[in-house]
């Protein structure tokens, strides 16, 4: 009875940001805060979630820059700065500050941050492709069993060996994505050479997945 | 009395005790009466006649009193009967079911309400600080533990409702101490705060960077505290106590109430001491006398500690950092105090633990810092906090599906799309739930709703947006809309364990209705109490040391407690506060120590009226 949907839809992507500020008229140096007056702009949540916090629209991304363009955010937005306002004004602090909470929460996790460009850049969803790279099945029903045989033997050591194993393929699924968006950002190409790029991204996420439950299972038998 | 000049309460709301803070430009400062206290026993004492007493004079009752001393309330907020099943084990007072899955407390023949009993303790807090300050105050910033579910955090917001508070924000305990330590001098850090309280244990993780707190995870146990650690000793001296005395020796509540009290006495001395003694008369010319040491308390504390760290490891692991990333270790809660829990935590996080400022005042400081922060007086201040828990929705099988996933700073919010199931459905029914579990029904159940009004059409095609906001204050709130016909759906949340918004309305007019003397009168009569017992106080000690007093010293005295004696005879609130407080002044010079035990004892456990 529910269509659930886990990742936050883009919201229309690309769409243009006012230049000048709602209130003063100044012109504005990036789409949330005007400088020059402080006022909110409501519009910038329209924007993507990397225009928003002021970063590239690309995978790679300076973790310091994103946590310090948060914060500086965050002390404009803040509904606790706002409690002497209209009413409609911490409506808008609540709202503003709920997206660039959820905003910084994607781009700061690697795997939230690959889902959210990739359906930026077009790509399909994992419920649209279930596909993962080949040879990876194989490879993940070996190390089940050997897991479910360690389990079975109390062997808790080899069971961490094998969880270490696992964080070992994810990293490496990690970087190969990493690899594939740079290709993709730099790719001056025709639309089915980007569409391969970004169904071979999907294939990668699926994988990527696909090790974090195991590992999660994994990890909590140690926890 | 004149009004509140826009001062906002901090209030610290314990298991075991309670205190209330403000901001000032120089910084947040802790309310203490006359006699430089500022700690109030989180305890009630019913009379007989329906006077309720707050505080120490209500604790010190409770050994001879302990049906009708009502404490550790905290523990029943927000929770049903079988949620304290366990608690029930060591409380003296009765417990009955209340309404919504709640659970009342018997008083008297009445049953009271968590809610109720706790803005007691709250409106004794705001009685204090306006007595101190001379205001009238109208707002607070109440703190909870961190890992407090939304019905703990409701019923806590419905109590200061019930105290004549308007709360303007229920923040967490930890991240409160946070703001008081004043480490948002430094540049970026992460730190620990480690808050093992009365009854509740929390651990969170934050990220300090230039005045701002971001909280990155917290994680704890609402039911690990200080009063676990009694329980052990307790355990302890009843199983020897029947080993002496034969096993079929029954513990009667006042016995019950005493060794409460020992085992209390006897975690504080062994923090400081080798060892404690005991000593219980059961009456009848038997009496139990044992020597505990500190080794047999810790062989008994560690699996608690062992616990609390178990907390730690997984908060880490969501904030995604080693104990070597954390830079500063804060200790709050008056546990800290014991040598082992310092120990252990300081050999887990590899560094000194940091326990400069008051462990037991630090949490009502913050909560003051954050007053002033929505006060606009603190602008280069922010505090960025998390829920603790997932909340989500029961799917169709019984299963949890999450919206809003744990350690998600606030606030929050997230949309769900519903439809119906079958042809001109007009109402969907949905359950709200709070946890980590995969199975609906291992979550906790915060409240079902009705969607109702949606307009006629075939099954599957209405499309309700559903949101789910979790505001500054961790409390959830819905709204809906059905998109295909912009209607808005009505949405009445029904808890699950706790008060709608109309009983506490209810219960807010019944307490003005019960409150009808004018609350000035009400503060005349304290303070005239208050004067009273501060005059016997320092005609006692005059009494006994009166010699050691210069002759001007003298004189100064006698006059102050002339003018105090003047004073009560007023109307003048202001004008009696103001002489008690020059009588206390002049009586320092009468041997300071002496003095401040005698008036500490006097100053303390004012009464406050029946709701
Ligand atoms: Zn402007």
């Amino acid at each position: 009875m529910t269509d659930h949907n886990d990742a936050p839809a883009p919201a229309s992507a690309g769409k243009t940001i006012p230049f000048k500020c709602a209130k003063c008229d100044a012109p504005l140096g990036r789409p949330l805060v005007c400088d020059a007056c402080h006022t909110l702009n409501a519009s910038a949540m329209l924007t993507d979630y990397f225009t928003l916090l002021g970063l590239p629209r690309q995978y790679e991304l300076d973790g310091q820059q994103l946590h310090r363009s948060f914060i500086d955010l965050c002390r404009h937005s803040h509904p606790d700065h706002a409690q002497n306002d209209s009413p409609k004004v911490q409506e808008l602090h609540l709202r503003v500050s709920a997206t660039l909470n959820e905003a910084h929460r994607t781009l700061k996790d690697p795997v939230r941050r690959a889902e959210y460009l990739l359906e930026l850049l077009g790509g399909q969803s994992s419920a649209q492709d279930k596909r993962v790279p080949d040879g990876f099945l194989g490879t993940m029903m070996m190390m089940q069993e050997e897991l479910a045989e360690a389990k079975a033997g109390g062997d808790a050591r080899e069971a961490g060996r094998i969880a270490s194993v696992m964080r070992t393929q994810r990293d490496g699924l990690m970087k190969r994505i990493s690899n594939l968006f740079e290709e993709h950002r730099l790719a001056v190409s025709c639309e089915a050479v980007r569409k391969d790029l970004l169904d071979e991204i999907r294939r990668q996420l699926n994988a990527v997945a696909y090790v974090r439950k195991l590992l999660s299972q994994v990890e909590g038998v140690h926890a | 009395m004149p009004e509140t000049g826009g001062i906002i309460l901090g209030i610290d709301l314990g298991t075991t005790n309670s205190l209330g803070a403000y901001m000032t430009a120089a910084g947040p400062v802790v309310v203490r009466d006359a006699g430089g206290a500022a700690l109030v026993p989180s305890v009630l004492a019913f009379g007989p006649d329906g006077q309720v007493t707050v505080g120490r004079q209500a604790k010190a009752h409770a050994v001879e009193n302990p049906l009708s001393t009502i404490y550790s309330v905290k523990r029943l907020m927000g929770k049903s009967l079988k949620d304290v099943a366990e608690d029930l084990r060591v409380l003296p007072y009765a417990i009955k079911p209340g309404p919504n899955d709640t659970v009342l407390v018997d008083v008297a023949g009445s049953g009271r309400t968590p809610q109720e009993l706790s803005a007691m303790v709250l409106e004794d807090i705001r009685r204090r600080a306006e007595a101190a300050l001379g205001v009238k105050i109208t707002q607070a910033v109440i703190t909870v533990p961190a890992y407090f579910d939304d019905a703990q955090r409701q019923a806590t917001r419905d109590a200061g409702r019930l105290a004549g508070l308007e709360v303007r924000r229920i923040v967490n305990e930890p991240t409160a101490a946070a703001l008081a330590y004043g480490l948002d001098r430094k540049s970026d850090s992460c730190i620990a705060v480690y808050d093992l309280g009365g009854g509740t244990f929390d651990i969170s993780i934050l990220r300090c960077s230039e005045g701002v707190f971001q909280v990155l995870s917290t994680n704890g146990d609402t039911r690990l505290g200080g009063d676990d650690l009694d329980r052990e000793l307790i355990d302890m001296l009843t199983g020897e106590i029947r080993a002496r005395f034969g096993e079929e020796l029954e513990f009667g509540p006042a016995t019950r109430q005493a060794l409460k009290a020992f085992a209390e006495e006897a975690k504080v001395r062994l923090s400081d001491y080798q060892q404690a003694k005991v000593q219980v008369d059961l009456g009848g010319g038997r009496v139990f006398e044992r020597i505990i040491t500190r080794d047999e308390f810790e062989a008994r504390a560690a699996k608690w500690i062992d616990h609390t760290l178990e907390h730690c490891r997984r908060a880490l692991a969501d904030a995604g950092l080693a104990p070597g990333d954390i830079e500063e270790v804060v200790m709050v809660g008056g546990c800290t105090r014991i040598p082992l829990v310092r120990r252990r935590i300081a050999e887990f996080f590899g560094r000194n633990v940091y326990t400069a400022v008051n462990p037991d005042e630090v949490v009502a400081l913050g909560a003051a810092v954050q007053a002033g922060i929505l006060a606009g007086m603190k602008r280069d201040t922010l505090l960025l906090d998390v829920t603790p828990l997932s909340v989500g929705i029961e799917t169709l099988g019984g299963g949890m599906g999450k919206l809003i996933m744990r350690n998600s700073a606030v606030p929050c919010m997230a949309s769900e799309t519903f439809t119906t199931c079958i042809d001109n459905q007009s109402a969907v029914d949905i359950h709200i739930l709070q946890g980590e579990r995969e199975l609906a029904a291992d979550c906790r159940s915060l409240g079902r709703f009705v969607l109702r009004g949606v307009p006629p059409m075939p099954a599957g095609m209405p499309r309700i947006s559903v949101t789910f906001l979790i505001d500054a204050n961790g409390i959830l709130n819905v709204s809906a809309r059905e998109l295909k016909s912009g209607v808005e759906a009505s949405v009445q949340v029904t808890p699950s364990h706790g008060l709608t918004a109309q009983q506490v309305d209810a219960m807010v007019k019944e307490s003005y209705a019960h409150a009808m003397e004018d609350f000035e009168a009400h503060r005349v009569i304290d303070l005239r109490n208050e004067a009273t017992r501060v005059i016997n106080a320092i005609e006692k000690a005059l009494g006994a040391r009166g010699h050691v007093l210069a002759a001007s010293d003298r004189a100064r005295l006698d006059q102050a407690v002339a003018d105090l004696k003047a004073a009560m005879k007023s109307e003048d609130g202001d004008a009696i506060d103001a002489a008690m407080r020059a009588a206390n002044e002049a009586a320092q010079a009468l041997t300071a120590d002496q003095m401040n035990d005698v008036l500490r004892q006097t100053a303390t456990g004012r009464k406050i009226s029946e709701f």
